[in-house]
């Protein structure tokens, strides 16, 4: 297990969090390319601990429903049990995603993966092309039939 | 208990939104002692979500566009059950503005005439040309960014260069130009040069979460600040719950609760509504009295009436190439008002606005809904579907006129009620089989230019829920007593000294975002009652 998920994570067990890095990895793994990290490289504890404190019990409760087997099973298998706890308890999964992917998209690594900048949007701001004005050369060419003309 | 009272003012604005600040900041000339009063407290750009690395998630919750999402005390709480369209706003210095997409077109010189044209609801007492210098004269007091030149419009000048078209703008622009149908950059209330103070716009994305930059014009930074300066007084956090009458008929004041929920009674010469197309009949609803049985200024019974909220769908395409989709401005960007004019062989009256759509939508929300609708996998997969999709999207969003029927109501609950007791809104809305065919009608033609435009994949959705930005037509102004709540210059039929100058004023709908005109008119009735002023109650 890394030093990077249990580092920050205070309110999970040994098991829970041993069970957490390969639930999370199923939802996130790393790309076959290598060029994106798994979830389980951006510390999902330590944001849970700083962004959604409110969801640890819950989270608690999820991992309840796997047992430690989970984490010797292969990749294909885990896969199999995650989908069958999200079609069981589909809103509970959806606030896992909601966390597991608020973490992960907002990894600098990933951020850049993606070619966008981190932190927050302001004031960094994005760029935009201007754009070809050119393009309105056959609407100003249409005689207009796009107007009533009244008074 | 009696209620504590205040010192008479000459002038009492109710609300500090769009309108009400374009009132404040217009009358203020006349030096008269004047006093709005605004239910919310002033926005703090440092708060907006775009200053936090989890801006996607702050756009939910306290930030929601909508006000039942929102739930912050200086909302009010409004029941949508009987509609399939549910109100959004803001409630604070500013109002709507705060939170909205800033596309600023006008309503077109048709949209005053339906009845004249195309035989359906009423004619406006007023017309483009009358309101054109009253429109100009706002787009340089909000900064309006455009280009002169369109020709589905008279001639007109926006003050400021176009915001860029970008990629997106490019590929939707490719698609009308190959279908030969009528486009063009969108007038857009947000700065695309410094202007006034101001900074120009970053292109950050979700202007609809308030504008860190402040580059998008909200009227807390627009007109507030020139109308306090010339000693308009603005009280915020105080909510009024209605209107009081004289012996004689005339409006004399407002009760309020203060900051700190106390009861008051502010005296008034004048009392000017500015609460929007839901707020001023919920006001004039809940002011019942002898003389009003059915509500202040509502002898027509149309107080409540005939609420219009431009039905909108959405069609969104899929690319094979990046459109810098996710930086923005959200809303502004391109529209086409190709569809917009009547058009006898079609199965409907009126017409429709197309709307390029980007921003917004950052990874997460990328994720997220790409998994709510199936389309990018978590697990093996995920990525692969993430990278055909986050900034691959364009979506154009078809903004429906809405024609003004009496069964569609804004009417007060029986049960809800905001943190003062005072009845909240209950909104009784039905989607017109006009309404629903052309809007039908705009969702396959805007797949069309998608489709023409190269997109590998469309899907569509219409009308959407939560989409009640539009609040219009709930008091509206004629010259008939009998017909309408306002004569052609804001003023109550039946309290001569009640004025409103918000969107419940709306005739007709247009099919346009409706503020540049909310405002023209506020300014228009501004000027006709300085102009009056010795007989403002004749
Ligand atoms: C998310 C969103 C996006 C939008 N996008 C666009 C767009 O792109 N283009 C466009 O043209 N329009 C857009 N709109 C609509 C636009 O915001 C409104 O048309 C405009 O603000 C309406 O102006 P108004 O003066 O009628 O009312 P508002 O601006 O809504 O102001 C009403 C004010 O009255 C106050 N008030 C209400 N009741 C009371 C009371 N009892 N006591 C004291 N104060 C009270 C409210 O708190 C509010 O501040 C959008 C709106 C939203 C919410």
């Amino acid at each position: 297990m890394s030093e990077g998920l249990i580092a920050s994570d205070a309110a999970l067990d040994a098991e829970q969090r041993e069970i957490l890095e390969p639930l999370v990895d199923t939802i996130v793994p790393a790309s076959e390319d290598g060029r994106m990290p798994s979830v389980r490289e951006c510390d999902f504890p330590g944001f849970l601990a700083r962004n959604a404190p409110d969801f640890l019990p819950e989270l608690t409760g999820i991992l309840a429903d796997f047992d430690s087997g989970f984490t010797t099973q292969p990749a294909r298998l885990r896969y199999e049990r995650v989908k069958a706890f999200s079609e069981r308890t589909p809103e509970s999964f959806n606030r896992l995603l909601a966390q597991v992917y608020g973490c992960y998209y907002q990894d600098e690594r990933v951020l850049a993966a993606i070619g966008l900048g981190a932190g927050a949007p302001f004031p960094r701001g994005n760029t935009l092309e201007p754009g070809d004005l050119s393009l309105l050369d056959p609407v100003l060419k249409n005689p207009g039939t796009w107007r009533r003309h009244v008074t | 208990m009696p209620v504590s009272a205040n010192d008479p003012v000459d002038v009492l604005i109710v609300g500090a939104g769009a309108s009400g600040a374009a009132v404040a900041w217009s009358l203020a000339e006349t030096r008269m002692h004047i006093v709005c009063m605004e239910q919310g407290d002033w926005a703090n750009p440092a708060e907006y979500p775009t200053n936090y690395p989890d801006w996607e998630q702050r756009l939910q919750g306290e930030n929601s566009i909508d006000p039942n999402v929102r739930g912050r005390p200086s909302d009010y709480p409004v029941n949508n059950d009987d509609s399939p369209i549910s109100v959004v706003n803001f409630n604070g210095v500013g109002g709507g503005t705060v939170m909205y997409a800033a596309h600023f077109p006008r309503l077109h010189p048709s949209d005053f005439r339906v009845r004249t044209l195309d035989g359906v609801a009423d004619d406006w007492p007023v017309n483009y040309d009358r309101l054109e210098p009253y429109f100009a004269e706002n787009d340089r007091m909000m900064g309006v960014s455009g280009l002169a030149g369109d020709p589905s419009y008279p001639p007109k000048q926006p003050p400021l260069p176009p915001l860029p078209l970008g990629r997106f703008g490019e590929t939707l622009a490719g698609g009308f130009n190959r279908l030969g149908w009528h486009w063009w950059p969108s007038d857009s209330a947000i700065i695309s040069r410094p202007y006034r103070g101001r900074d120009q716009c970053l292109n950050l994305g979700p202007c609809m979460s308030g504008c860190a930059q402040g580059a998008k014009s909200s009227t807390d930074i627009t007109y507030w600040p020139e109308a306090l300066r010339s000693g308009v007084e603005l009280r915020t956090r105080c909510r009024v719950r209605e209107i009081t009458l004289n012996e004689a008929g005339m409006a004399d004041g407002v009760i309020y609760y203060d900051p700190d929920g106390e009861e008051r009674h502010q005296r008034a010469e004048v009392v000017v509504l500015a609460c929007n197309g839901v707020g001023t009949p919920r006001i004039l609803l809940n002011s019942k009295s002898s003389q009003f049985p059915d509500g202040l200024a509502n002898r027509s019974g149309m107080v409540g009436r005939n609420l219009m909220f431009h039905p909108v769908g959405f069609v969104q395409g899929l690319f094979e190439e990046r459109l810098d989709s996710h930086k923005g401005p959200l809303g502004c960007s391109l529209l086409s008002n190709q569809f917009y004019e009547t058009d006898p062989d079609r199965d409907f009256v009126r017409g429709y606005m197309m709307q390029g759509v980007r921003g917004g939508a950052g990874p997460w929300n990328t994720a997220m809904q790409g998994a709510a609708s199936g389309r990018i996998p978590w697990g093996p997969g995920h990525h692969e579907a993430f990278r055909r999709h986050f900034d691959h999207t364009a979506t154009i969003g078809v903004l429906c006129e809405d024609l003004p029927e009496a069964h569609n109501t804004v009417t007060l609950d029986p049960e809800l009620a905001d943190s003062d007791g005072i009845p909240a809104p209950k909104i009784t809305y039905r989607l017109s089989g006009n309404t629903s065919r052309m809007l039908e009608h705009g969702l396959a033609h805007a797949r069309e230019v998608m489709e023409t435009a190269g997109a590998v994949e469309v899907v569509s959705v219409g009308p959407a829920r939560e989409a009640g930005w539009h609040l219009l037509g709930t008091a509206r102004m004629g010259r008939d007593p009998e017909r309408s709540v306002v004569n052609p210059w804001g003023r109550s039929h039946d309290v001569r000294n009640l004025f409103i100058v918000d969107g419940s004023i709306f005739v007709t709908a247009g099919a346009v975002n409706p503020t540049s005109t909310i405002q023209a008119l506020a300014l228009y009735i501004a000027d006709t009652m300085k102009k009056n002023l010795a007989n403002l109650f004749d």
